[in-house]
């Protein structure tokens, strides 16, 4: 009886991932049927939520869930596991998809909904689902594929002589990037003898017991930051963010800024902090201008001088674009430098309530983006829809012919910039409030931390008024005057604007998940125990 | 000796795919990454020891310890893992290198050229 109990309870960290599969071949069956497979596609998506909701209740009241493959005992099966710091991003996930799915609805053409939108979008997000909660680093590998294919295909979805090149720039470079990740996975099987990554967490902390040299590790490791780096679109890796973001419909623009892109944040967090985290150099690393002998010691000056560089890119690319969609790519690039900033600056600090807040600012501004940057994409989206542009020039008297688009794209823009009391404030409030805490406590960067995060958000501020006082104001051009839009856009659009105001204005137990999410991903020990890797022994 | 030999091939491998992700002619691209990919295949074998019999029960390895964990000893086995990791690369790296041949074919329909200098020109 109680051991039927406990299958059920674990049952549930695979339900979303069910949700998206058992959704996504429903939707491939029913592709000759428009409205049955759109009806089936909604409703998965809903099941999804539910499922996320679910799990997200679970975890928060009776700690973290894991579910071993087959029953088979970690870390010999396949773990996943869903700890706070992962249904914080798969809540995250739901949220933003939920939005994008509906709006997908009317937006994408019949031609394109039948072919292979539904599918896709739901393998996209069964991959994302899958990285967010599995616990062992080939099977991230694994649903990192399943998550990019789909994308490969709804960058070249519209299929014009821009949609091909960008799609090749694309698919090329990720290619490349899961050879690597493939390099970097089987150097840390041989060097660490596992791939659960627990259980390689377990086995970096005691390295000598195992027989493991750390210092091939570490540089395994950061073969695999580049990967997550391309993935998060991190500068010197970002320069395939722009055209991929043109070529895709605006949904999936959205997706891929909004879900995609925080899935490199979460390997980040994951990996670097709870696993590598774990992982000591004997004597340091001997390198100029790297102190102490963690692995974080390393990865801390690297994550710092990418993200200030990213804001630096990202802000300088924004502010001279034409084109909505560039503009907001670009912002992308710039916003997940400030997501970035907190690690970077936490992981050479040792106290434990400054790393923390540092991931509570990460996670924050992740989630934020997500919300605030998808709100973006659909708003350009929309207005393509309505006028059949997007460039800055085109796009006059939106405020007056458009009034919601226009007042969702205000909302949205400031989020990004950080006006209180939208979502977007307390993200930068806690990047700032990380920034100015390590500066007290006198770690070295913080001050060039502080002046870059305020060059960065100078820069948005600049890019997003820009776009505003260029496109949204000024005399309605006639693309704009004869447009005309689905009320259902503009609707999805307005939700997502309510959504960033809500977590701004009850932001108290977004910031108490976020909170719960920073301190699992930093205690290693409580991710070992859940996952429970069964020691091994050699004699 | 064969592991000098695997790590030289290994090398010209990475090599080669980088030397042809580097040109201008799509389909030399593609065939880059899919020889990147299967060196990297190549390497994951390869991380599994080169040394050791079989994982078979009974086929010479009366003590099935994989010749990766230390002190395993003589009549260890090579470690089975890395050859089903492998196998999974391998599917993917087929589906992907099939995707990208089709999407060179559509670049070409576009564009009327494989050279990407003129198609980064347009």
């Amino acid at each position: 009886m109680s051991e039927h109990l406990a299958i059920s309870t674990t049952h549930v960290v695979v339900a979303p991932m069910l949700a998206a599969l058992v959704t996504a071949v429903a939707t491939l069956a029913t592709r000759r049927y428009d409205s049955l497979q759109r009806a089936l596609s909604l409703l998965g998506i809903g099941a999804y939520a539910v499922g996320v909701a679910v799990l997200t209740q679970r975890v928060l009241s009776g700690g973290s869930l894991t579910y071993q493959l087959s029953a088979w005992p970690a870390p010999f099966g396949i773990s996943l596991v869903a700890d706070a710091l992962a249904v914080f991003m798969l809540a995250m996930a739901a949220l933003v998809t939920v939005a994008l799915l509906v709006y997908s609805v009317v937006y994408v053409d019949d031609q394109g909904q039948r072919v292979s939108y539904h599918p896709l979008f739901h393998f996209m997000l069964l991959g994302v689902t899958g990285s967010f909660l599995t616990g062992d680093i080939f099977n991230l590998f694994v649903w990192f594929e399943v998550m990019l294919m789909p994308s490969y295909v709804f960058v070249v979805f519209y299929s014009g002589p821009r949609h091909t090149a960008a799609a090749l720039q694309y698919t090329v470079l990720n290619l490349v990037g899961s050879a690597l990740m493939l390099v970097a996975i089987g150097g840390l099987y041989a060097s660490t003898g596992t791939l659960n990554m627990a259980d390689m967490a377990r086995r970096l902390a005691a390295a000598g017991e195992y027989g493991i040299d750390p210092a091939p590790v570490l540089g395994l490791s950061a073969i695999l930051f580049v990967v997550f780096a391309l993935k998060a679109g991190i500068v010197p890796f970002q320069f395939w963010v722009p055209p991929a973001y043109r070529a895709a419909p605006a949904p999936i623009s959205a997706f891929l800024a909004g879900v995609t892109k925080k899935v490199g944040v979460y390997a980040i967090v994951r990996l670097y902090f709870t696993v590598f985290a774990a992982g000591t150099i004997e004597g340091g690393l001997g390198l100029p201008g790297f102190a102490g002998d963690s692995f974080l010691a390393f990865f801390g000056p690297v994550f710092f001088v990418m993200a200030l560089a990213s804001m630096l890119v990202g802000g300088v690319g924004a502010v001279s674009r034409e084109n909505l969609d560039d503009v907001f790519a670009y912002s992308s690039i710039g916003q997940v430098g400030f997501i970035v900033l907190p690690l970077g600056i936490v992981a050479t600090v040792t106290d434990p309530a400054l790393r923390t807040l540092g991931i509570v600012a990460a996670l924050v501004y992740s989630l934020n983006h997500a919300v605030a940057k998808s709100l973006l994409f659909l708003v350009s989206g929309a207005i393509h829809d309505a006028a059949g542009t997007i460039e800055l020039d085109d796009i006059g008297g939106i405020t007056t012919r458009f009034p919601v688009l226009a007042g969702s794209f205000f909302v949205g823009s400031l989020a990004l910039v950080g006006i209180p009391p939208l979502s977007g404030f307390f993200g930068k409030l806690l990047v700032f409030d990380t920034g100015g805490q390590a500066l007290a406590a006198g770690a070295p960067g913080a001050g060039l931390a502080l002046g870059g995060a305020l060059v960065g958000a100078i820069f948005t501020i600049a890019y997003l008024s820009r776009a505003w006082a260029r496109g949204f104001w000024g005399s309605v051009t006639p693309m704009v005057e004869h447009g005309d839009t689905s009320t259902v856009l503009v609707g999805v659009v307005a939700a997502l604007a309510l959504v960033v105001v809500a977590i701004g204005v009850g932001f108290d137990p977004v910031y108490a998940f976020a909170e719960s999410a920073a301190e699992a991903a930093l205690d290693t020990e409580a991710y070992v125990e859940a996952v429970d890797p069964e020691v091994v022994a050699h004699e | 000796m064969t592991q000098v030999i695997l790590a030289a091939v290994l090398g010209l491998l990475f090599a080669l795919g980088t030397y042809l992700i580097l040109r201008k002619d799509v389909v030399r691209v593609v065939w880059g990454v899919s020889i990147i990919s299967q060196a990297a295949n190549v390497y994951l074998v390869t991380m599994g020891g080169l040394t050791g019999v079989a994982p078979i029960l009974g086929h010479g390895g009366e003590h099935p310890v994989a010749c990766s964990v230390p002190d395993a000893g003589s009549g260890c086995v090579t470690d089975p893992l890395v050859q089903a990791l492998v196998l999974t690369a391998i599917v993917i790296g087929f589906g992907t290198t099939a995707f990208a041949l089709v999407l060179t074919y559509r670049l070409y329909q576009e564009h009327g050229t494989i050279d990407l200098r003129e198609v980064s020109a347009e």
